[in-house]
């Protein structure tokens, strides 16, 4: 290996601060549970003390109820899952009657993730969800606005407004406008240019983006000569997804530094969760690992803590877009330039302080 | 988790997730597997009931992610209980390695399970085929052990000999069974919907109350909710759907029905649904 990295000193554990800032949002720790992985937050109250949580994105909230695709709707694959549901969801009244008002006494962070199914009902849904709020729960309801422009499972509206960076734009604008929350666009994977639309989303007012959607997929079961999946194609998560997550993450927060990301795809450890962090994220939200293990938020945020003090990292800002560089190798020739000193005998290690 | 378990929030059920060991695994015939696990502590499948499920993992790394269902085959004791399986898939045959003190962790019980045998009710006519036997097994011993008036009778299909266990059980209750095989190496041969149809007919003659529970491979089921639809008799189905959590969150065990929605779900609804409810 060419050079280990800096040196870091242990702090103690208590020296740690888990509070993270996400543009105008501000976060008690950045581990947010992920939309569609974890319901209205409801059903987790019976696993864990969801007040420990950074935040959670409800399922995707759309102005009718929806009730979502023909089975199979699910399919294990290599450290991953296939899905497609369909976007079920009770919709933008219900949600604001009998969802809300359990998330807002949480005092976590309350995003809603929302969508529409043509440009109308998009900016209906964004109107509806931000005035519901704030006239019954005034600054204390919805927090982040989270606009799934990616999901891949609608057959009409979803995906084209997830791809093309101009209507990406235009949609962002106009939902920006009619709310008064914050907005956070989703952003798929499927795409040749992540950075495109982050800056073209960006540029239309929204507060930062999540990256990444589901990747999509397909597995066959060759017994019966059918997709795995009813509607032929399904949405990839979990940790197979992960390295292309990172990759996306890091893209956008280079060309576009200081930009507020939410980084997902994957995260089942602490460590995965700095990694997204250092790549470039300001916060994560973690996904299917709530399906196998409903307590996993905590003990990923436990695990951040205990690496953050091992690596002496006081804050979540002094993780953010930290990754260092490769030392650079001197030009290749045949033989050593005369040029370079002969190298110094490596000095004797200093024993380890007690 | 601290300790206690805590009641779901929208749900009759108590649910949590909590560490177990494997205490014994035992082969039977046909590749099938009674697989016994403990916790340290009480646990809350002690109380489950027949067609309820849990929700099993085991340290297996990040390849396989999510858990796999299993009804629960005997709550042994405030510590213990048991399921049944058999090698179908990569989850299966991790389990068919696993070995006494492996640990694994359990969400559950889960699910809504059957009706209770009622004193003086219906005949239960418990129809069961190959990894569906657990919840009417469990069912049989329930009523063997209430001693009560009610009665409950099983029938029981495999492709062959090999794939009916634990027949034994049945006959330490007392528990009127009907065996059958597709390959005829035990019981009748046939599917086992043939003698539960000739049972009906039976009931139907004499005017005999009957309701039919069943669990098993959907085709079966399918077969057995025709004949409960023909019949006219009040017919319990246990499905098995692709599950990720089974409390609820995933949305991936969709149950198509008839009603207000298209669909309910085979984890919070179910796994018991009544068969006129059922959209195939």
């Amino acid at each position: 290996m060419s050079g280990a990295g800096p040196r870091s000193t242990p702090i103690s554990i208590d020296e740690v601060e888990l509070a993270a800032g996400f543009g105008p949002v501000a976060l008690r720790s950045p581990i947010l549970a992920a939309s569609g992985c974890f319901a209205y937050g409801q059903q987790f109250d019976a696993f864990m003390d969801l007040r420990q949580l950074g935040g959670l994105s409800t399922k995707g909230i759309s102005p009718l109820p929806r009730h979502g695709n023909p089975l199979p709707r699910i399919y294990e694959t290599a450290s991953g899952m296939l899905n497609s549901i369909g976007l079920e969801n009770v919709g933008c009244a219900a949600f604001l009657a009998e969802k809300l008002p359990f998330l807002a006494e949480l005092g976590v962070s309350v995003w809603v993730n929302f969508f529409g199914t043509d440009f109308e009902t998009y900016v209906e849904c964004a109107r509806t969800l931000s005035e519901g709020s704030r006239r019954a729960h005034g600054d204390g309801g919805i927090d982040v606005l989270e606009m799934n422009i990616s999901c891949p499972n609608i057959k009409k509206g979803g995906i084209e407004f997830g791809t093309v960076p101009e209507v990406a734009h235009r949609l962002t604008k106009a939902c920006v406008e009619v709310s008064e929350i914050p907005i956070v666009v989703k952003l798929t994977p499927n795409v040749s240019d992540v950075v495109a639309m982050a800056d073209a989303v960006k540029q239309a007012g929204a507060a930062g983006v999540s990256l990444i959607n589901t990747i999509t997929g397909m597995a066959v079961d060759v017994r019966a000569r059918r997709s795995r999946i009813a509607t032929t194609y399904g949405g990839l998560s979990g940790p197979a997804i992960k390295p292309v997550a990172l990759r996306m993450v890091h893209q956008v927060a280079q060309a576009l530094p200081g930009f507020p990301i939410c980084g997902m795809g994957g995260i089942i450890s602490g460590e995965d969760a700095l990694e997204f962090l250092m790549a470039g994220a300001h916060c994560v939200q973690l996904g299917t690992i709530n399906f196998s293990e409903p307590g996993a938020a905590l003990r990923v945020t436990d695990e951040l803590r205990g690496l953050m003090a091992e690596l002496g990292i006081r804050k979540i800002a002094d993780a953010v877009s930290t990754l260092e560089p490769y030392p650079v190798e001197p030009p290749h020739a045949e033989s050593r330039p005369a040029t370079e000193p002969e190298p110094k005998p490596k000095p004797e290690p200093k024993p380890e302080p007690r | 988790m601290d300790g206690g378990f805590r009641i779901a929030y929208d749900s009759r059920v108590a649910t949590a997730q909590f560490q177990v060991e494997v205490a014994v695994k035992r082969p039977l015939t046909g590749g099938y597997f009674v697989l016994e696990l403990a916790s340290d502590g009480a646990n809350p499948v002690a109380d489950a009931a027949p067609g309820q499920f849990v929700m099993l993992r085991g340290d297996w790394g990040r390849d396989l992610l999510n858990g796999r269902a299993f009804s629960v085959l005997e709550p042994i004791d405030s510590r213990r209980f048991s399921v049944l399986f058999k090698v179908f898939g990569r989850g299966t045959a991790l389990m068919r390695d696993m070995t006494p003190g492996d640990p694994m962790t359990v969400t559950g019980p889960l699910g809504h399970g059957f009706p209770q045998p009622r004193p003086a009710g219906p005949t239960q006519i418990l129809v069961a085929g190959g990894v569906g036997l657990p919840p009417l097994h469990l069912q049989a011993r329930l009523a063997a052990a209430a001693a009560t008036s009610a009665s409950v009778e099983m029938f029981y299909g495999g492709r062959g000999a090999e794939d009916l266990v634990l027949t034994e059980d049945l006959e330490r209750w007392g528990v009127p069974t009907v065996l059958a095989t597709e390959d005829g190496s035990r019981g009748e041969q046939g599917r086992v919907t043939a003698p539960v149809r000739a049972r009906l007919e039976r009931a139907a003659a004499a005017g005999e109350a009957v309701e039919l529970l069943a669990c098993g491979p959907t085709p079966m089921l399918r077969a057995v909710r025709e004949l409960g639809l023909a019949h006219e008799v009040p017919t319990y189905l246990c499905l098995e759907e692709m599950m990720a959590c089974g409390f609820g969150v995933c949305l991936g065990c969709a149950v198509p029905v008839y009603g207000p929605k298209p669909y309910k779900y085979c984890c919070t609804d179910g796994p018991v649904f009544e068969a006129r409810e059922v959209r195939w």
